[in-house]
């Protein structure tokens, strides 16, 4: 156990919060007449590190801007106060705000690439708000920014703080942001889902050092995430957060161990893997329906003589009523691989068989038969649909591929498909931005199963949803495997779905495949160094799995 | 790959210039090539046209001939571009002096208009959008954004008149729209070819006051019309830095507001350059008018008899330079973009 | 109600009225001009010249005595008839060849883009001079020099939403539905593409009013007597120095008036399209 809980008696905090840096006092924020926070009570005390919890809209966000007092255009505290050290926000001075804000309460948002000023060089950054906490020199700010830089984990960071942030990597850069949250040497820190968007392997680095850092420094740090795996390997206290509204409060350990509430329920299931699928129906010895030898993708780089290999040769098959999962970190070329299987892009080489056809050299117009049985889902829901379509039309347009239709059969297939993915009928007549993610998500998976294929590949179906959505999605599909006998290639990084989802993995890095095997052999028993380094940044709910020790 | 690492190796710069230079080639061979249809496309006989219709028939039949006209088409463009090589634009028949030379007496004037202009045009232009932005929502802002508007809609040659009409008829504090230079004043010796840069070179001080005078109402007029413009573009630059995570992020740590505006504006200079390059490039057609109600005397009003005279081969002269202009104009601005913005790579 | 509701928030937009009024001003200036103007716009009366704003010339009179009032309101038949020729005709070919040219990558895309390139690097108005002054000085000369100037920038605006529409994973998901080249082109990219279009528009005919007029006042436009914004103008400019303010000044308040009413209704066009009312590809 890396995370050690914190005794819940070794800081005690009377109920009014004495003795704690931030106090949120019935804290209401409004968004003209939509009430967004609604009176949270919650008590920061010195050198813990409290997790915050919940999904999208649920406020949590807003509640990090309301502590550091610069809350989003339009937002106003409509009642109740956030106090520091016993002091409101909002007695404070212009100029005490301005020390507040880095000084004693520093915030480390979202993507960290779109916080940094793209023009300026990273050291030049930090050394900034060094500066605007502390009076001193440039050359002395910039020693400084380096020692930061340093302290942080950047290997070489005198070369590295002459860089501009595009020339780093997401958790270089979220390492940065890091840097100059702790410039101003604050008493506490605000991790606002600070590793959304990172890999894995990166993620569990850059929290590693984070949470690292803030136990040296005895800071107290808010770690808010929609990440239960993140809450129960770093936090001692953890709120629940749901529609403005504090669910629940408590040490991590009650948490997990026994939930209050019947939605923290909820949320924890929602987290935790499926049992493991049953083997396809076809057995092995059936010959594969879609067979890949082989297959490479390079791209030219513009002004370089060695290409990109996205692809580099790599061989799998999928048999009838199989899922394989093709796993990897951003940048392995998985999302390549399955853009060429669906003939969206050239392959350099290698071949690609459907149902024992090689279609590698198929033109666009040739190919196009083949589409009814071969789909996709695609990655980020929202822009994978036409904005200006309206929901029938998008599920009506591959019905094209099978068979002409009078409008009334396409009108009743439509409902059908509505009904398949538990979509409610009405939403045929609206336009996907009226939708949620997790609608737009089901609207993607009924598009592709408009012509029955026979073979789906879904690209990172539950990415970027919230925990309740994502485990309603993974059943989605697990029950779609089942009846309709489907064969799918399923690309993610997320490993929990995997289990869930897989009957057999393949390892993408840096575009070879590194491991293939059954999903369970896999997990059991990972033989390649690449695999064990993912299986152990994963981060699960439950206390069990091997992911214990680094 | 050798070549290719010693290239590498040179300072980003460098390799910026020389990218710029080695476009720059191509492009102006396209500029003359069109300068030259704009006049092989006509109907009719090219030498009567260059040459107007009081020409004698002995001048058409020297001109033919040096033009190539019995050549094919691709000769003589051959032949143009050669004696462009040369210096040698043709004569004018209307001033009868090489148009090249006609050119290179009149640039100054237009240059020093619109070199001020700019100046003026961007730096009021960047500033009210700069302070509509940060006092969003103040009655200055609510200003800036109907004068973004309206001076959009002004016609200069109307702005020019007015102010000539209200500063000279009813004030009488402007002088005459006459001209650069009051007519009793000698002209400073000249060195930049910029009446206020050389009069003070010279010491003339009397020439610097009347050269500054008559260029206060040129570009005031053109600062009006086109400020409008930039403001508009540079709001909308600045306003969606303002707004950005940056700026969030650079509050959130702290960082004292100035040095915040500072940081948006450096993120916001990119486009800026570019826009005024364009501006740079589009006044120089656009300065035509008001040259003409000022009597300028600069390439634009030289433009405007060459039409009114179709003297069509000081038209193409014209055309010539300022397309050469404005693709410099325009390749320095992609070049201090490019030194500017971190994130191009070359 | 739906129209109370909507009728209510067109008044709450003050813009939006007067881009709308300011139209329709001039719609009824060009149908009804020979209703509304008290002499005939070519009228020439010596007698009467250079008399100021009284109540037989209600906007006075230019140096050969036509009434200014009346020229005015027919020119708004010439200066309209340009604009909106020039952008229609504009949109008719830039619009199609953006959407092939962002769509299809290769030589002729990159040839025609070089070719805009050379166009946009002549400035624009001796560009345009110089075309008048080869073409003569006809309405449709002015028409086609305005059309040099705008099928690019049309080009331009399409191919560039064309570029970054077709790289949308929406468009690989419609081939994988099955949509062909055409489909993809027409069904799925050109409507999200024509949203900035839309907006230019209306911005495009008032600069090709104010470009027109710009042409007229130095003499490579439309030609005398025809009544022309600029043209009027321009006849007036001499006479400003002397204090006669009117020739030039109520015909440059109907250009002011009409390219603002364009660039008012653009700004609405965009705050419609901006507050996400289309659903845009963004």
């Amino acid at each position: 156990m890396n995370a050690p809980v914190a005794d819940p008696a070794a800081a005690p905090t009377g109920p009014s919060g004495e003795g704690a840096i931030v106090v949120l006092d019935k804290l209401s924020v409004g968004f003209g007449d939509r009430t967004v926070l609604n009176g949270i009570d919650l008590a920061l005390r010195p050198r813990e590190i409290f997790g915050i919890v919940g999904e999208t809209g649920a406020g949590k966000s807003v509640l990090a801007r309301a502590i550091i007092g610069l809350l989003p255009p339009g937002g106003d505290v409509t009642g109740g106060a956030v106090r520091y050290r016993g002091r409101p926000l909002d007695a404070f001075s212009p100029a005490e705000a301005g020390s507040y804000r880095g000084g004693k309460v520093a915030l480390i948002g979202t993507n960290a690439k779109a916080l940094l000023d793209p023009v300026a060089r990273v050291g030049d950054q930090i050394a900034r708000v060094v500066r605007a906490h502390t009076p001193m020199d440039a050359r002395a700010a910039r020693t400084r920014a380096i020692d930061l830089m340093r302290e942080v984990g950047i290997v070489e960071p005198e070369r590295r703080a002459r860089a501009y942030p595009h020339e780093l990597s997401g958790g270089m850069a979220q390492r940065i942001v890091i840097a100059m949250a702790l410039a101003g040497n604050p008493e506490v820190l605000l991790a606002d889902d600070a590793t959304l968007g990172l890999d894995a392997t990166v993620q569990a680095q850059v929290l590693e050092s984070l949470v690292e850092r803030s136990r040296d420094r005895g800071l107290s740090v808010l770690l808010i995430t929609h990440d239960l795996g993140i809450v129960r390997h770093y936090c001692d206290r953890v709120a629940v957060i749901r529609d403005g509204r504090l669910v629940e409060e408590g040490p991590v350990g009650d948490f997990m161990a026994a939930p209050a509430t019947g939605y923290s329920r909820d949320l924890l299931d929602a987290a935790r893997a499926r049992p493991a699928l049953q083997a396809p129906l076809a057995a092995g010895d059936r010959p594969p329906l879609v067979d890949v030898r082989d297959l490479t993708m390079h791209f030219a780089v513009p002004g370089s003589v060695l290409p990109i290999k996205a692809v580099d040769g790599i061989s799998f098959a999928i048999a009838p009523g199989e899922t394989l999962a093709l796993v990897g970190e951003s940048g392995s070329g998985k999302t390549t691989a399955g853009q060429c299987l669906m003939r969206l892009i050239d392959n350099t080489d290698g071949r690609i068989f459907f149902d024992g056809r090689d279609v590698t050299d198929l033109k666009d117009r040739a190919f196009r038969p083949l589409r009814r049985h071969m789909q996709m889902v695609f990655q980020e829901p929202y822009v994978a649909l036409n904005p200006r379509w309206r929901v029938a039309d998008l599920l009506a347009e591959p019905l094209a591929l099978v068979e002409p239709m009078t409008a009334a059969e396409r009108a009743r297939r439509v409902a059908e498909l509505l009904a398949l993915v538990h979509l409610d009928p009405r939403l045929a007549d609206v336009r996907p931005h009226a939708l949620t993610a997790g609608e737009q998500k089901r609207v993607g998976i009924a598009r592709a199963l408009a012509t029955r294929p026979r073979f789906i590949v879904f690209d990172e179906p539950t990415t970027a949803l919230d925990i309740r959505v994502r485990a309603q999605i993974i059943d989605l599909i697990r029950g779609l495997q089942s009846s309709m006998n489907l064969s799918a290639l399923f690309i993610t990084h997320d490993l929990n779905s995997v289990r869930s989802l897989a009957h057999r993995v393949a390892v993408m890095h840096l575009g070879k495949i590194v491991e293939q095997g059954d999903t369970e052999a896999i997990f059991e028993r990972a033989e390649h160094p690449y695999t064990r380094k993912l299986l152990a940044a994963e981060l699960p709910v439950d206390a069990e799995p091997a992911a214990a020790a680094p | 790959m050798r070549t290719r690492d010693i290239w590498r190796r040179q300072p980003r710069l460098l390799r910026i210039v020389l990218i710029r230079l080695a476009l720059i080639v191509p492009q102006m061979f396209g500029v003359t090539l069109v300068a030259f249809l704009l006049i092989r496309l006509l109907p009719g006989d090219p030498a009567r046209l260059i040459l107007g219709n009081f020409a004698t028939d002995e001048s058409i039949a020297l001109y033919r001939e040096k033009l190539g006209l019995d050549k094919d088409v691709w000769t003589q463009f051959a032949i143009y571009v050669g004696n462009i090589l040369k210096g040698d634009f043709g004569t004018s028949p209307f001033t009868s002096r090489p148009i090249l030379e006609d050119l290179a007496d009149r640039a100054p004037a237009t240059l020093e208009l619109i070199l001020y202009a700019v100046i003026c045009t961007v730096g009021l232009g960047v500033t009210i959008a700069v302070v509509s932005v940060v006092k969003r929502g103040s009655p200055f802002d609510w200003g800036a954004r109907i004068y973004g508007f309206a001076a959009g809609a002004l016609p200069d040659f109307l702005v020019a008149l007015l102010l000539v009409f209200v500063f000279f008829y009813l004030l009488g504090w402007a002088p005459a729209p006459f001209g650069r230079l009051d007519l009793m004043l000698n002209t400073p010796p000249q060195v930049t070819g910029f009446l206020t840069i050389d009069s003070l070179i010279a010491g003339d001080f009397e020439a610097f006051r009347s050269a500054a005078g008559r260029l206060i109402l040129p570009v005031l007029t053109i600062t009006i019309v086109n400020a409008g413009a930039v403001t508009k573009m540079a709001h909308s630059v600045f306003s969606e830095i303002w707004d950005s995570p940056i700026v969030g992020h650079m509050r959130a740590c702290g960082v004292p507001e100035q040095q915040i505006v500072r940081a948006a504006l450096r993120n916001s200079l990119p486009p800026i350059i570019s826009v005024s390059s364009f501006i740079l490039g589009f006044l120089l057609g656009a300065a035509v008018l008001v040259e003409t109600i000022f009597s300028w005397g600069g390439l634009g009003q030289y433009a405007v008899q060459a039409v009114i005279n179709s003297d069509y081969a000081a038209l193409q002269g014209f055309v010539l330079v300022a397309s050469a202009f404005i693709l410099v104009v325009y390749s320095v601005a992609d070049i201090l973009y490019e030194v500017v913005d971190p994130r191009i790579r070359t | 109600m739906a129209s109370a509701r909507s009728s209510r928030s067109v008044f709450a937009r003050p813009g939006l009225v007067i881009g709308l009024g300011l139209l329709a001003l001039q719609f009824i200036a060009i149908v009804f001009a020979p209703w509304i103007a008290p002499f005939p716009p070519t009228e020439a009366n010596p007698l009467d010249s250079l008399q100021p704003p009284n109540a037989v010339h209600w906007l006075g009179t230019d140096e050969i005595g036509m009434d200014i009032f009346s020229r005015i309101v027919f020119a708004t038949r010439v200066n309209l008839l340009i604009g909106f020729a020039a952008v229609a005709l504009s949109l008719g070919v830039g619009v199609p060849v953006g959407l092939l040219v962002g769509y299809y990558r290769g030589l002729p895309s990159a040839l025609v883009m070089r070719f805009f390139d050379f166009i946009q690097s002549f400035p624009v108005f001796v560009l345009g001079m110089a075309l008048v002054a080869v073409l003569g000085q006809e309405i449709w000369s002015v028409v086609i020099v305005l059309c040099m100037l705008f099928v690019p920038m049309f080009a331009r605006i399409v191919r560039a939403e064309v570029l970054s529409l077709r790289e949308r994973p929406f468009i690989a998901a419609a081939r994988c539905s099955g949509a062909g080249d055409f489909a993809i082109m027409f069904r799925h990219i050109l409507p999200n593409a024509m949203t900035p279009v839309i907006v230019q528009v209306s911005v495009s005919i008032g600069m090709a009013i104010l470009l027109t007029a710009g042409l007229s006042f130095i003499g490579a436009g439309v030609r005398l007597p025809s009544p022309e914004w600029g043209l009027m103008v321009s006849s007036g400019a001499q006479q400003m120095i002397l204090g006669i303010w009117w020739i030039a000044l109520f015909p440059g308040l109907a250009i002011v008036l009409s390219v603002l009413s364009f660039a008012l209704l653009s700004d609405e066009a965009k705050r419609y399209v901006d507050t996400g009312r289309g659903g845009r590809a963004r």
